[in-house]
């Protein structure tokens, strides 16, 4: 059985959509079956990664029950699969689109909560995916909140700003402890001065575990290198001898395991 | 003959009768239960429009985790959610009756059995 994964974080701009796509392809390049979903429908970006962008079919109207999943997915395997597979499942990027989904109501955030729940058994049992891996919208809102729900892993992305590690902390005891989810953090962005030796690395570690209760998954160091990326390519395939994709594979494992 | 087979019969549905409404019964008072220990003030005074994630989360922990796992069932009976969250089926019972009497799902009987569903279409 497959696994579901939700990248989240308390603010925007800590390096989820990053993370998720590397994560992704990290996997695909394991031999995994991944299938990727944009669940940022306020400011959606895969579409810009993948480079897609007129699809008949959006991850908006699988919610909105339009279309089932299937005409949603598309399959980039033939470019980012390597040894597995990878589908991308996308949110509209138009400003209709946009305006659309910040203005549903309750009730229509129920039934999406249902549809998200359904793929579990659409995706992980009859396609028989190894994982789903959720990018949502930062913060306390609906449609994150919901991948929250229907995952099983909740990564929660944060840099080392004190705003961020206050609303991570807040979020741990107030939304991941109350759906009882397994959650670990990802520390991104960390200045490579606090890694520089052992010991710096002993005392980053002890500062962090009074930080935060729940385990650090991963520790990425700020990389020049993939900032200058710029998003435009997937950085574990083009460069898979560099530290950063390194660290995607032992977080890869970790969450298989964990 | 006939006659004493027409009396069997029609005892055998009383009898089937008797042990529903015993177990309406249980159910009411599971409820009631429920309500001395936690209080009414959780019941809201309007009946909420749906059970959605905001709903859930402000929900207390014992009712939330019921209410989740019946999200992720779609329909249930009380057995099928006490499997899921290892607690005992008369517990589930008293948290779905009460989750019912809040107005954020609906039970319906099929036979004997008694299914909680949430309802989406209101």
């Amino acid at each position: 059985m497959g696994k579901i994964i939700a990248v989240h974080s308390y603010k925007g701009g800590t390096g989820k959509t990053s993370l998720s796509v590397n994560l992704a392809a990290t996997y695909a390049r394991k031999g995994k079956k991944v299938c990727l979903m944009d669940l940022d429908f306020r400011a959606p970006s895969l579409h810009a990664i993948f480079k897609k962008q007129n699809l008949d079919y959006w991850l908006n109207d699988y919610l909105n029950g339009i279309c089932e999943i299937n005409k949603v997915l598309v399959d980039v395997t033939k470019d980012h699969g390597n040894d597995g597979k990878l589908y991308v499942a996308l949110a509209n990027p138009s400003t209709e689109a946009i305006r659309d989904m910040t203005a549903k109501d309750r009730k229509w955030e129920m039934k999406a909560l249902g549809r998200l729940l359904s793929l579990r058994s659409a995706l992980l049992n009859d396609m028989d995916l190894d994982y789903i891996i959720f990018d949502t919208s930062p913060g306390l809102q609906y449609s994150s909140i919901n991948a929250i729900v229907t995952a099983d892993v909740v990564l929660v992305v944060t840099s080392l700003d004190a705003s961020d590690i206050n609303g991570s902390q807040r979020m741990t005891t107030e939304l991941y402890d109350l759906f009882e989810k397994k959650t670990g953090i990802l520390l991104n962005k960390v200045i490579a001065e606090y890694l520089s030796s052992e010991k710096e690395q002993k005392k980053f570690n002890k500062y962090i575990k009074n930080i935060h209760s729940l385990p650090v998954l991963a520790t990425i160091p700020c990389f020049c290198e993939v900032l200058r990326a710029a998003g435009d390519f997937i950085f574990t395939e083009e460069r898979p001898e560099h530290p950063f994709t390194e660290t995607l594979e032992e977080l890869a494992t970790k969450v298989e395991n964990f | 003959m006939a006659a004493y087979r027409k009396l069997e019969a029609r005892s055998t549905q009383l009898l089937e009768k008797i042990r529903e409404n015993l177990e309406q019964l249980n159910e009411k008072i599971d409820v009631m239960i429920e309500i001395q220990k936690h209080g009414t003030h959780e019941i809201p005074e309007n009946l909420p429009e749906a059970l959605d994630v905001m709903t859930l989360l402000s929900l207390p922990d014992h009712l939330r985790k019921t209410a989740v796992t019946l999200c992720k069932l779609g329909e249930a009976t009380a057995d099928e959610v006490s499997e899921h969250t290892k607690r005992a089926r008369a517990v589930e019972s008293g948290y779905l009756n009460q989750l019912v009497v809040m107005g954020y799902m609906k039970k319906e009987r099929k036979g004997r059995k008694a299914y909680f569903f949430v309802d989406k279409e209101g």
